[in-house]
């Protein structure tokens, strides 16, 4: 890339079941506002607009960028909507980035929301189409089969994704932004909750949050109007591969595999485990913890789910590679901004600005997002010090 | 080269949704269902009615509301003189720009008129409100041309 870029401003909203107090522009303003003033800036000083969200079917706005223009200050400046289903959030900050270190603009403000409790997200996944059978799934009904076959191949204990589902509870009771609040969770209580999919309990699977997040996005030289130190973009990149195909590798995807393989090697990083101090990681069904600990190669194949078991992952048990400081998907999920939450909650990693779910000396940092039937990958690598 | 029988088949999707309007439209919405007209008062001193949530030009969130009158003039039209069952009236009509006293900019609805011969840039309009105003746009029945026997 022609140009550095960095965090400088990160902004959310609380995650609730129901916003019904705001119009979906009042949602996203008050993420842009407050990532806004997180970077010391107003909406003059910023020269373009990046904004994200799922399928505009979830809320029944086409062209929701139309819309929103006025609420993010955008009249009369360039503005762009990105479209990669669940890893939207992901994409559509590496987008704004690259507007950046393209050296065409020097402030970008990117945006991405959803607003469940106005949609349809369910069933607006998987529509009923003529000559074919009609699924009717939703995204659960989709993984559990591909989490079946993971347990098989590993060998996993039953219980992985229960424990992933007690931890990253835990850590999101530490943030109060955090849709789900259960700081008193535990194993048996996620165990004896309903089966939805099975292996899917109610407890294991992400809630469906109303809410927004934003960033500011700048250039070297303009790094400096936010107090706090900027989170210096070290490495971004997107794959993508059809939801099937015959052969297709739907447990470990390809897609997965070399979209890490690409953001590691521009960080400069070999040993994601021992090098990175932590990740957020897209975990909206507990398994796809062990399962990404192996796609993105914190572990063998077939070894994930170990680093679960161990406490590899919680803050709570001191463990050495912290996933999912702020609760994750699995205490939040406004689907559209889930995958950008995790790529600012990277970039508060790193600038020191994560409160109590802050990991202790964190400098180096991984977001992530994954969308579509997990065949859209966005990740991006953030860290303190300069590149 | 045998004929190829090539298959399709309409369908239709559909979902259902809420919407939340937010304090400012909502606000307007309520009003409507007091019969009132509320606008809100731009960055730049301009009352917009309906009212908008961030300034066109400034992107400041405005809260200062202001009641506008409910007789305005009509700053252009359409003339509609064979109305679809989707048509808000089903006599002949017009949509018009109306721009409400005490308002700055004009809004889209309908006037209900004898004939398009009535109408005239810069004629007098009053509001006729629906008999069980709900809070829907639709409060506002259509216009009709004032000091004119309906």
């Amino acid at each position: 890339m022609a140009q550095l870029a960095a965090v400088i401003g990160t902004g959310q909203t609380r995650y609730k079941t129901r916003r019904g107090d705001v119009s979906i522009a009042g949602l996203l303003r008050e993420a842009a506002v407050n990532a806004l003033e997180d970077a010391g800036l107003g909406f003059e000083d910023i020269d373009a607009v990046v904004i994200g969200k799922a399928p505009d079917m979830f809320e029944g706005i086409v062209m929701p960028e139309c819309y929103l223009a006025d609420a993010l200050g955008a009249n009369g400046k360039p503005m762009l909507r990105v479209h990669t289903a669940g890893s939207v959030g992901g994409s559509t900050a590496l987008v704004a980035a690259s507007h950046v270190q393209s050296g065409t603009f020097r402030r970008v403000l990117t945006v991405t929301f959803e607003k469940q409790s106005e949609s349809n997200a369910m069933w607006a996944l998987s529509t009923p189409q003529p000559f074919a059978v009609h699924l009717n799934a939703g995204a659960g009904g989709y993984f559990a089969p591909i989490i079946r076959e993971y347990m098989r191949r590993s060998g996993a204990p039953y219980d992985v994704g229960i424990k992933v589902a007690v931890k990253d509870r835990l850590h999101g009771a530490r943030n109060p932004l955090a849709h789900l609040q259960k700081p008193d969770i535990t194993l048996q209580e996620v165990e004896e909750s309903m089966m939805l999919w099975d292996p899917i309990r109610l407890l294991e699977a992400c809630p469906s949050s109303d809410g927004a997040c934003a960033m500011v996005i700048a250039a070297e030289d303009a790094v400096d109007s936010s107090p706090r130190p900027p989170a210096w973009i070290r490495g971004g990149a997107m794959r993508s591969e059809p939801t099937m195909y015959a052969g297709r590798e739907e447990v470990n995807p390809r897609a997965g595999r070399d979209c890490a393989a690409d953001v590691y090697a521009q960080a400069g990083i070999r040993d994601p485990r021992r090098e990175l101090d932590c990740a957020e990681i897209y975990v909206p069904f507990s398994w796809y913890e062990p399962m990404w600990l192996e796609n993105l190669g914190f572990a063998e194949e077939g070894q994930g789910w170990r680093l679960t078991m161990e406490g590899a992952t919680s803050m709570d048990e001191g463990g050495d590679i912290p996933w999912n400081p702020s609760g994750g998907v699995l205490s939040s999920n406004p689907i559209g901004a889930s995958g950008m939450i995790r790529f600012a909650e990277a970039a508060r990693q790193v600038r020191g600005d994560a409160g109590a779910h802050q990991v202790e000396g964190a400098r180096l940092a991984m977001g992530h997002a994954y969308g579509g039937g997990a065949q859209f990958f966005a990740m991006w690598i953030v860290g303190a010090d300069k590149p | 080269m045998t004929d190829v029988d090539v298959l399709s088949e309409a369908f239709e999707l559909g979902f259902t949704y809420t919407r939340s309007t937010g304090p400012v439209m909502g606000r307007f919405l309520t009003a409507l269902r007091d019969k009132r007209i509320e606008g809100i008062r731009a960055s730049d001193g301009r009352v917009i009615v309906p009212p908008m949530e961030y300034d066109p030009e400034t992107a400041a969130a405005l809260d200062e509301f202001v009641e506008v009158g409910q007789e305005g003039e009509v700053m252009s039209w359409c003339w509609v003189s064979e109305p679809r069952r989707a048509h808000p009236l089903q006599q002949p009509f017009a949509w018009a720009m109306i721009k409400l006293d005490g308002a700055d900019v004009a809004m889209i609805h309908c006037i209900a008129a004898t004939d398009e011969a009535a109408l005239h840039t810069g004629a007098r309009v009053k509001v006729r409100w629906a008999d069980e105003p709900r809070g829907h746009i639709s409060d506002i029945a259509c216009f009709e041309l004032a000091g004119v026997a309906p």
